[in-house]
């Protein structure tokens, strides 16, 4: 430990003489004298400072000249660029690609204004998406879901759903949009339907319905009936699943069955303001029971007393 | 501002002209290429002197260093070090003239310089500042902006790995 000291203090040049003196004697000394003089005399390249500050005072100057001269800094002018490209792309979007996008949750029901004043009253846990920019010249709106539209005349007025299309000019309809389910209902003028590639003139009164891929020829309905709008939903021969789905819609409740044949066909329909008188009209005249557990209804089949 | 600053050139100057030989030789003892080294020290002077106004003067030096061996970093390829000896550089024992001798030392020579080609960077820098340069361990800490311990560290590292590899094999 100490001879370690002492040799970084000799080649540092700290050691006193009589240190020095001392130091001479230690064992490795010549090794250690040896590298210490031979590793001194390893040859650097020598730098003549004034040829080199000249050659450093020319570069400067093509670099700068009077000082420092911040050159066009391209970086920074991508810069700029990309902030511009962003804010007009996005104000793009804002004032002229006016998507508007319209959503009911669950239980819910929403009435309001196209742009040229056609009415939409949009049923629960649906969606309607429609361009504000050019609606006057395109009356075309996408729904997931039921809505009844009561259109103003003029252009065509086009409802897109996945799985058919729904072309007017200027009347009252309902369309139905769920899973595997497809229904138009006319209340005025004359509705054109096209389902792949069916084409059908839909009059007033009539019902286009397709379950499951099948069109349901067209049938009649009472056009002053009630129906979701006044807060009930009607069905004419529909499969019992679809019945509980639409009270999926309007109520928040989970519907679970048990031992129940849900093909089977109601006809008839349930108040959206009270789940038991509800779920009594579509149990009772299939002869079923139900059962409500916190958040879930339970449908079951009656015990059979007989 | 002080008066003291690198933006007046008279004392750019002279911070240049003490100090662009050491730089190079630092350069030299990072890298081992003759050609590269003073290329370094140059760009290095440029970077200080285009951001006069934000060094400090007092701590331009340790700024120089670091520049350089930042430079060094994003440049150069780290490639095999290769040092020479000066040219009719004396041996230790000038009067000792016997052939055995000056093969002695010969072959000490290759073996010390092969050695240090094989230290690590901041071994290399260190021993050889000290050695060349003559600058003290306090220097070379404030240089390379390291405590004094670390570069006795460093040095005693360094002269472990040299004397095993002379003496040892």
């Amino acid at each position: 430990m100490e001879q370690n000291k002492n040799i970084l203090k000799y080649l540092n040049k700290e050691l006193s003489n009589d240190e020095l003196k001392q130091f001479k004697n230690s064992d490795d000394f010549k090794t250690l004298e040896k590298i210490a003089h031979y590793s001194s005399q390893i040859d650097t390249p020598k730098v003549n400072s004034e040829e080199a500050l000249a050659a450093f005072k020319q570069k400067t100057n093509t670099h700068s000249k009077k000082g420092k001269v911040i050159g066009l800094n391209f970086k920074q002018l991508y810069k700029y660029a990309a902030v511009a490209a962003v804010l007009l792309t996005t104000s793009y979007f804002l004032l002229f690609n006016n998507n508007t996008n319209i959503v009911t949750e669950i239980a819910e029901t929403k009435t309001f204004n196209l742009p040229d004043d056609s009415e939409v009253i949009l049923n629960a846990n649906s969606t309607i998406n429609y361009s504000k920019n050019d609606w006057d010249e395109n009356r075309n709106l996408e729904l997931d879901g039921e809505a009844f539209f009561k259109v103003q005349k003029g252009k065509k007025f086009i409802v897109n759903t996945t799985i058919g299309k729904v072309t007017v000019l200027g009347t009252q309809f309902n369309v139905k949009e769920r899973v595997n389910y497809f229904e138009v209902k006319t209340y005025e003028g004359l509705v054109s339907v096209s389902y792949n590639d069916t084409l059908l003139k839909l009059p007033k009164g009539s019902i286009f319905k397709v379950v499951n891929g099948k069109i349901d020829s067209v049938k009649t309905f009472n056009v002053n009936e009630s129906s979701w709008l006044e807060k009930e939903s009607n069905f004419k021969s529909t499969p019992l699943y679809l019945v509980l789905d639409e009270l999926e819609n309007q109520y928040n409740y989970k519907v679970t069955t048990k031992n129940i044949d849900l093909e089977i066909l109601y006809s008839g329909g349930f108040a959206h303001n009270n789940i038991d008188i509800a779920l009594q009209s579509i149990t009772i005249p299939l002869q079923l029971s139900y059962k409500i557990e916190n958040d879930k209804i339970i449908i079951f089949a009656d015990d059979k007393k007989d | 501002m002080s008066k003291e600053s690198l933006c007046n050139e008279i004392y750019f100057n002279k911070f240049y002209s003490s100090h662009i030989q050491s730089a190079s030789n630092f350069a030299y003892y990072k890298s081992g290429d003759k050609n590269t080294s003073l290329d370094l020290a140059q760009e290095a002077f440029i970077k200080i002197w285009e951001n006069c106004a934000k060094v400090d003067f007092n701590k331009a030096k340790s700024y120089l260093f670091t520049v350089i061996n930042n430079l060094f970093l994003n440049k150069v390829k780290h490639e095999k070090v290769v040092l020479e000896y000066a040219k009719n550089s004396p041996y230790l024992d000038i009067n000792n003239q016997s052939p055995e001798y000056l093969l002695e030392e010969e072959e000490f020579k290759t073996k010390l310089k092969t050695a240090i080609e094989n230290l690590t960077e901041a071994e290399r820098e260190v021993f050889l500042m000290n050695r060349i340069d003559g600058k003290k361990y306090r220097e070379i800490a404030d240089i390379l902006t390291i405590s004094q311990k670390a570069v006795e560290k460093r040095m005693s590292s360094a002269l472990k790995k040299l004397r095993s590899k002379i003496v040892g094999i």
